[in-house]
């Protein structure tokens, strides 16, 4: 399961109690797309031209800052749709949004574009909020012109999808979700802050708009709902856990200067941490085209959210003697990547001193990173990638949760002890190896 | 074509060749990066021996191998090291079955010889144990009259010597000096292989030359030259 597949099962398991709420009186609030009358309701996006180059470019990067290639580009061609979101309750597949009149978007008008991005109302009815249209809303009438203009520019595809076909009864009622709206659904625009800066503020509109960072970023509640109280504090999805990105020191990016920040999302690495997995996909996807304008002005706004209370414990010490096992431990099998005093390899092997990410309390990264090794985001300035190799062929779950304790309690860092029983339910989660067994007993 | 059409094609060559070189991005390989199975080591599970089934076999190899490295000040024998363990573990395996050699006729020693700078062989090394150390005993009993394993270390190393020196020949078609060659060789690498092949048990060989096993990394040391670092030998796959 991706991440998105991940958040689309919370927000279906909230459906199913939404189905029954959504029936009687949803808040018209929450359906009004009023706002979105500025936009054209004549002139559908197959018949749509336009000579502005400069909106065309425009809606370019406002399709990169909302990575929607993520979702809608997979072997259907160009944003053909074909992503299949696993759930519970059957299967979403991601929509053909090329201007194909018969199987993309192409009989949509510009008005029919709005609705749907910023309402959750699209051409076969209400959207699911796997289509993260809870932040697309906050996109401005310009920026929403000039993807318009962009997405006329799209080479039609003919590849016909059936989003919900794979939807178990009542799931496939989309109208259910006008329920989960009335409750989760902020169905207003951006309102910048004047107390605060212009930059602060486009970082803001980015962060909360287009970059819908908090759907992964953010922990949900039971019914697939953002928690407001715990914005940006990092949330577990999917096997990986979207680390904390507010002001907190600890674990957040507090500690870390705007420009690292900036320079993390540019190429994939601040000099220290390295992403992976989604956020990787992020990086090559969209992060990696945004201006340094922008990446700084993301960087200042989530350096300014409040922090969870998450502070650094008491190290353990150096002179336990799990950690003085595990100290041989990493100088032979991670000390010649990550260094003898975690100090890492520039722009290839990630450093441990002072990784905040690695500090959170939620070690899932860092476990599954051992477990079936890792691979670091292909970014134009940061080609290599480079791979972490699976270690779960030569090290027990006690070998692996020491080996972690030393290297969050080591160089200054500070960090809660991992168990081998945590370490352990993740090889079986993930399904790898267990660790290869051999005997010298004599054999006579 | 006339020079100048082949200048234009070759002009037209170095353009295509330049739009080729534009670097295409690799999309959606695995992030995982677990390796198969046959890309691991293949350690040695404990258990009976699987080769050396034959008592007599058995005992003329331990008997060998113990003279080859005998227990001393410096460290265990190589059997008390495991020796024969990581031999027949070895021998059945695809190293017994000579997977990696080409055992096909027609063969002519001389020539194949003088290429290779050592004796080539049609039979596989499990093979040719098999025929060495029943031709071993055969030996001892038709030379002192009683089996090779209860021949005293001095009347072993006489036997062992000549073998290796080409001038006990062992007839029935064993090259006795090859085969000495053989037994040192497999005991070497008993003896000096990591723990995980069921020799060099406890790291004793690792630990007689001041070997620190396997260690991905030995930058930190190298520049502390003549100094007795003391380093704990790590084996591939700790035990702990």
């Amino acid at each position: 399961m991706s991440a998105i597949q991940h958040i689309a099962f919370r927000i279906t398991a909230g459906v199913v109690v939404l189905a029954l709420i959504g029936g009687g009186g949803w808040a018209w609030k929450t359906l009004n797309t009023s706002r979105s009358a500025v936009a054209d309701d004549q002139v559908t996006l197959a018949e749509f031209t336009t000579d502005d180059e400069d909106a065309i470019a425009r809606g370019n990067y406002i399709m990169r800052l909302g990575d929607c290639a993520a979702c809608h580009t997979r072997d259907a061609g160009e944003f053909a749709g074909g992503y299949q979101v696993g759930t519970p309750f059957g299967t979403l597949v991601s929509s053909n949004i090329t201007p194909d009149p018969d199987t993309g978007i192409g009989t949509m008008t510009e008005r029919d574009f709005f609705n749907a991005m910023r309402h959750g109302q699209g051409s076969k009815g209400m959207l699911y909020p796997a289509m993260p249209y809870t932040d697309y809303a906050k996109l401005t009438d310009q920026d929403m012109h000039d993807l318009w203009a962009y997405m006329s520019t799209l080479t039609p595809i003919s590849h016909n999808v059936d989003e919900d076909a794979g939807m178990s009864f009542p799931f496939n009622i989309r109208l259910a979700m006008a329920g989960w709206n009335a409750l989760f659904f902020d169905n207003s625009g951006f309102t910048p802050d004047d107390t605060q800066s212009p930059q602060w503020n486009r970082g803001a509109y980015i962060v909360e708009g287009p970059g819908h960072c908090s759907a992964c970023h953010t922990p949900r509640n039971a019914l697939g709902g953002e928690i407001a109280s715990r914005h940006m504090q990092g949330a577990v999805v999917d096997g990986w856990f979207a680390p904390e990105i507010t002001s907190n020191p600890h674990v957040g990016l507090g500690d870390t200067p705007t420009e690292d920040v900036a320079r993390y999302l540019k190429t994939g690495s601040d000099g220290v941490a390295f992403a992976a997995g989604p956020m990787a996909e992020a990086v090559e996807d969209s992060t990696q085209y945004m201006t340094q304008d922008d990446l700084l002005a993301v960087a200042q706004y989530l350096k300014s959210l409040p922090g969870s209370p998450a502070v650094a414990p008491a190290p353990i010490p150096a002179s336990d003697t799990a950690m003085q096992a595990a100290a041989q431990s990493y100088e032979v099998n991670c000390s010649a990547c990550h260094g003898l005093s975690g100090e890492g390899i520039k722009a290839l092997a990630p450093g441990f001193a002072g990784n905040h990410a690695l500090l959170s309390e939620n070690a899932t990264n860092p476990i599954r990173a051992v477990l079936v090794g890792a691979r670091a985001a292909h970014s134009h300035m940061l080609p290599t990638g480079a791979g972490m190799p699976s270690f779960a062929w030569k090290m027990d779950d006690q070998d692996i949760a020491d080996v972690l304790n030393y290297i969050r309690n080591s160089w200054g860092n500070a960090a809660e002890p991992i168990g081998a029983a945590q370490v352990s339910e993740a090889r079986a989660t993930l399904g790898a190896r267990d660790k290869i067994i051999w005997s010298e007993a004599p054999s006579r | 074509m006339n020079r100048r059409e082949a200048l234009f094609s070759l002009g037209a060559m170095v353009a295509s060749t330049g739009v080729a070189a534009s670097a295409k991005e690799m999309k959606g390989y695995p992030t995982h990066t677990a390796l198969s199975a046959d890309h691991l080591p293949k350690p040695r599970m404990g258990g009976a021996l699987r080769v050396f089934t034959d008592e007599t076999d058995r005992k003329t190899l331990h008997a060998v191998i113990d003279r080859l490295i005998p227990a001393d000040a410096y460290g265990p024998s190589a059997s008390e090291a495991g020796c024969l363990e990581f031999i027949d573990d070895q021998l059945a395996g695809d190293y017994g079955a000579g997977t990696a050699l080409y055992l096909q006729k027609p063969l002519h020693p001389e020539n194949e010889e003088a290429i290779m700078g050592a004796p080539q062989f049609l039979s596989t090394p499990r093979e040719r144990y098999d025929s060495g150390l029943k031709a071993l005993e055969a030996y001892a009993q038709a030379t002192w009259g009683g089996a090779f394993h209860a021949l005293s270390p001095d009347q072993i190393d006489e036997i062992l010597t000549g073998l290796e020196a080409g001038t006990i020949d062992l007839g029935a078609g064993v090259n006795g000096q090859a085969f000495f060659e053989l037994m040192l060789q497999n005991t070497r690498e008993g003896y000096l292989a990591d723990p995980i092949y069921g020799g060099n048990r406890d790291m004793a060989g690792w630990k007689m030359i001041g070997f620190p096993g396997a260690r991905y990394d030995y930058r930190p040391y190298v520049e502390r030259r003549g100094e007795a670092l003391n380093l704990s030998p790590v084996s591939l796959i700790p035990n702990d």
